[in-house]
């Protein structure tokens, strides 16, 4: 009886221990919660006031001018197709072109930023804070500052994004990198190999799939970023897009966005089948 | 002629090799001896300069190897090639390939840059392989390749540096008894043949005294022995290998019987 | 001891077969770049590519170089950072609390609307395959409309300010969330809940006690990892008119007040970066340091 007793004490104190730790949480949060939506200005009231602007909004979306449903005639919803797809067509290729370059000098910057190849911790280092710099700044705020420099158009976005993807994929490839196999290395620098056969002949092999399969994920995140990176005025749809909801055409905002959902499902499905391919080629190979 | 004078390595306080001295003439199948972490490992990598001394020298035929650095040193790597227990090899790259990376050398960088191998290296590494009774798996990717086949393109790589010296740690420490036998006598055709000088780490004392024409033994990072393997007694033998010698000696016998 | 052969003679000894080798090995002796001829092929196509895209651009020679040079121009402006008076650097912190704000309110919104969805499109709690691939195509359609066209929409409804900000990101994430959730659930282990069956639970309590505690864990780290992204997002969401520092940052630009833009953008980069070592901590504390 007496050890039951025990063992019931020792539960509930634990159970209470937890619970206290459980109370604590909980008011940390909502501590937050209060701060945030001080900060945020958060205001309920005018949410539900205006949340019937938002299904309106929604509403009138879908309305052609006439009043009609879109589906009703989609070839007036769609009137601007060609125009769209042209600027669609730019925004993949902003994408494509930004995530290349990016990925490429991210690769050549990415075996200098690896601790196991770069001996020099000052120089491995100072390529790491470099990457780091590069993938922090958000692109759009480096499409501002080329918007700029370069004047409005499609470069300085894909310049934006070039930098950041340098940033972005020249830390994931050095954390790759940074976890192979070093025996190979070792191998061939013991045959006389220089540090660029090294790499080329020793590390390579062992990250080549993991370089392709990140690149290929980054361009379908580059290619979100490149569709609204217009709205700085750094080129593809995102600049149309951003005109159609100032000025309230209502049912082109709904033709572009149903253009941009259906192609970065396009892409993602197409990326997902190239990097499955790949990575089933490294299984059976 | 290697001549090693007053080489040393330390670790922060601690001397993973004290003081070598020996003279290596050419064409000599030298076995380096010793229980595991007396030094013998240090000794050869840094024969071939991947780690670096602390003191003292290494000279080869009047060339300063110490003082070696850029393409000097990769020079001095190519002439003494090296064979690893885990035989580090491209595990995803093809064999040929692999043997291939021993003419990086010999070649002109943006060839190698953009693997486009002459007619001559092909042909030498295939050479290589057709000797070790491999060639018939040059297009096979290493890492498919057993442990022995693996040590044996290994030696295939080492082979076509066309080195003065092979240097060669613990090679047969991760293989079973039937291909020890097989990369030893290899390594002993080597030395014959072509008359290169191989230096080579053993755990095995038995194996030792069966294919080296000289054995140093180290103990805690110093030489303690450096004779022909008749000078080697069984005293000599307790103090290389200490509680370890009859165990050793006794265990690798069996082996050898065996293979 | 053999004497030391020298190196010409022992290639002689090598290729002493060489006519041979070369007749049974004719297939590796080939021309050298065949065997490389596909990825040849690849890389052409990909470089071809990237040149039209620099040319369909705009990209000119011109134009880098003096959009380069004039880009160095506004970095040594941009030297060093300089905010002038204690009244912006205030100014600016409140707005750094406001990004804060709406990254966190936007992540929990999110999470909270996604938590049902996520068992709702999970293939062990809701067995209607109907179900559960409508779910998933939803969320991935949510998923696909960028943050930034969330905050324009939130605008037109709500009106200019961080509480547009607050509702884009809980928009764009809840489609991620309810997907990353539903992986959670569908991976967490059956014998759990069997357990609470067999003793005589019902369906609820077989989730709440069988599956909740052990997808919570994964659960809270994803959402807190979300929170690193989301303050990221937050700081940009402002360029278009919805909270945070980024209204700054594009207004600072615009009236070209270089050394401001800088000073806001160092307070960016210490703003994520603590954010994301905190949060590093906080998800290592949660589910141990493997699955980071």
């Amino acid at each position: 009886m007496l050890e039951a007793g025990m063992l019931e004490a020792t539960y509930a104190s634990a159970v209470s221990a937890r619970r206290m730790r459980s109370i604590q949480g909980a008011a940390v949060l909502i501590i937050a919660i209060g701060l945030a939506c001080w900060a945020a200005e958060v205001r309920p009231l005018t949410l539900i006031s205006k949340i019937g602007n938002f299904t309106s909004y929604i509403d009138r979306m879908f309305q052609l001018e006439s009043g009609a449903r879109v589906w009703t005639d989609p070839a007036e919803w769609f009137w601007g197709l060609w125009k769209w797809l042209g600027l669609l067509r730019d925004t993949l290729l902003m994408a494509y072109v930004g995530t290349l370059a990016g990925a490429f000098i991210g690769f050549l910057f990415c075996f200098a930023a690896s601790s196991n190849l770069m001996k020099s911790k000052w120089v491995c280092q100072g390529f790491k804070r470099l990457l780091e710099f590069n993938r922090t700044v958000p692109e759009l705020v480096f499409a501002l500052l080329f918007v700029y420099a370069f004047g409005l158009g499609p470069v300085p976005g894909v310049i934006a994004i070039a930098i950041h993807t340098i940033g972005a994929m020249g830390k994931l490839f050095a954390e790759v990198v940074e976890n192979i196999d070093m025996k190979p290395v070792e191998g061939i620098a013991a045959s006389g190999g220089t540090w660029v056969q090294q790499i080329r002949f020793a590390v390579l092999p062992q990250v080549q799939t993991n370089f392709i399969s990140y690149t290929l994920l980054r361009f379908e995140v580059n290619v979100r970023a490149a569709a609204v990176i217009g709205f700085v005025g750094a080129g593809g749809i995102g600049d149309e897009l951003l005109t159609s909801i100032r000025r309230f055409y209502y049912s082109d905002v709904s033709a572009i966005i149903v253009m941009l959902i259906l192609t970065v499902m396009v892409i993602d499905y197409c990326t997902e089948k190239l990097r499955h391919r790949l990575l089933g080629g490294e299984v059976h190979a | 002629m290697l001549r090693i004078t007053g080489l040393s390595r330390s670790y922060t306080g601690r001397f993973a090799a004290e003081n070598i001295n020996i003279e290596i003439p050419r064409g000599s199948f030298v076995g380096v001896i010793g229980r595991s972490g007396a030094g013998k490992s240090t000794l050869l990598r840094m024969i071939n300069r991947l780690v670096d001394p602390t003191a003292g020298t290494i000279e080869f035929d009047g060339l300063n190897v110490t003082t070696l650095t850029g393409a000097g040193l990769r020079g001095w790597r190519m002439r003494c090639a090296m064979i690893f227990q885990q035989f580090n090899l491209v595990g995803r790259v093809d064999v040929l390939t692999n043997v291939l990376m021993g003419r990086l050398g010999h070649m002109p960088a943006w060839r190698a840059m953009l693997k486009i191998w002459s007619r001559e290296d092909r042909l030498i590494a295939l050479a290589a392989l057709d000797q070790m009774g491999i060639a018939n798996l040059a297009a096979q990717r290493a890492d498919q390749l057993s442990g022995g086949q693996q040590q044996r393109v290994a030696i295939c790589r080492a082979l076509v540096q066309e080195p003065d010296i092979i240097l060669a740690d613990e090679p047969i420490a991760s293989l079973d008894p039937r291909n020890t036998k097989l990369v030893m006598d290899q390594l002993l055709r080597i030395n014959r043949e072509l008359g290169i000088t191989v230096i080579c780490n053993l755990h095995s004392l038995d194996l030792a005294r069966t294919y080296c024409d000289r054995l140093i033994g180290m103990a805690q990072g110093r030489v303690v022995f450096n004779d022909v393997p008749a000078g080697l007694t069984e005293d000599i033998a307790r103090e290389l290998y200490g509680l370890e010698a009859g165990e050793v000696m006794a265990a690798q016998h069996a082996e050898t019987v065996t293979a | 001891m053999s004497a030391s052969l020298p190196t010409s003679s022992r290639r002689d000894a090598m290729l002493a077969d060489a006519a041979g080798l070369a007749e049974r090995h004719a297939a590796l002796l080939g021309p050298a770049w065949r065997s490389e001829l596909t990825g040849w092929i690849v890389a052409a196509a990909l470089f071809a590519l990237f040149c039209f895209g620099l040319w369909q651009l705009g990209f000119t020679f011109t134009m880098l170089t003096h959009g380069g040079s004039q880009m160095l121009v506004i970095l040594q402006v941009m030297l060093p950072p300089n905010p002038e008076t204690w009244a912006r650097v205030v100014f600016y912190l409140g707005q750094l609390a406001e990004t804060l704000g709406i990254a966190f309110l936007g992540t929990l919104i999110a999470a909270i609307i996604a938590f049902p969805l996520g068992f709702l499109a999970a293939r062990n709690v809701v067995s209607n395959l109907f179900i559960h691939v409508i779910a998933r195509r939803v969320f991935d359609t949510v998923r696909a409309i960028d943050v930034l066209i969330w905050a324009l929409l939130w605008i037109n409804v709500v009106g200019l300010g961080p509480f547009a900000g607050v509702l884009a990101i809980a928009c764009s994430d809840i489609g991620s969330f309810a997907k990353l959730f539903s992986e959670a659930i569908e991976a967490s282990d059956r014998k759990a809940v069997e357990g609470v069956l067999s003793s005589g639970g019902t369906w609820t309590q077989a989730v709440r006690y069988g599956v909740l505690p052990q997808v919570l864990p994964v659960i809270t780290s994803q959402v807190l990892y979300y929170f690193e992204s989301n303050t990221r997002s937050a700081t940009i969401i402002g360029i278009v008119g919805a909270g945070g520092i980024g209204l700054s940052l594009s207004e600072m630009i615009r009236t070209v007040e270089w050394q401001q833009v800088s000073f806001i953008v160092v307070l960016m980069l210490i703003t994520v970066s603590a954010i994301d070592y905190v949060s590093t901590l906080l998800r290592r504390s949660i589910i141990g340091p493997s699955s980071i």
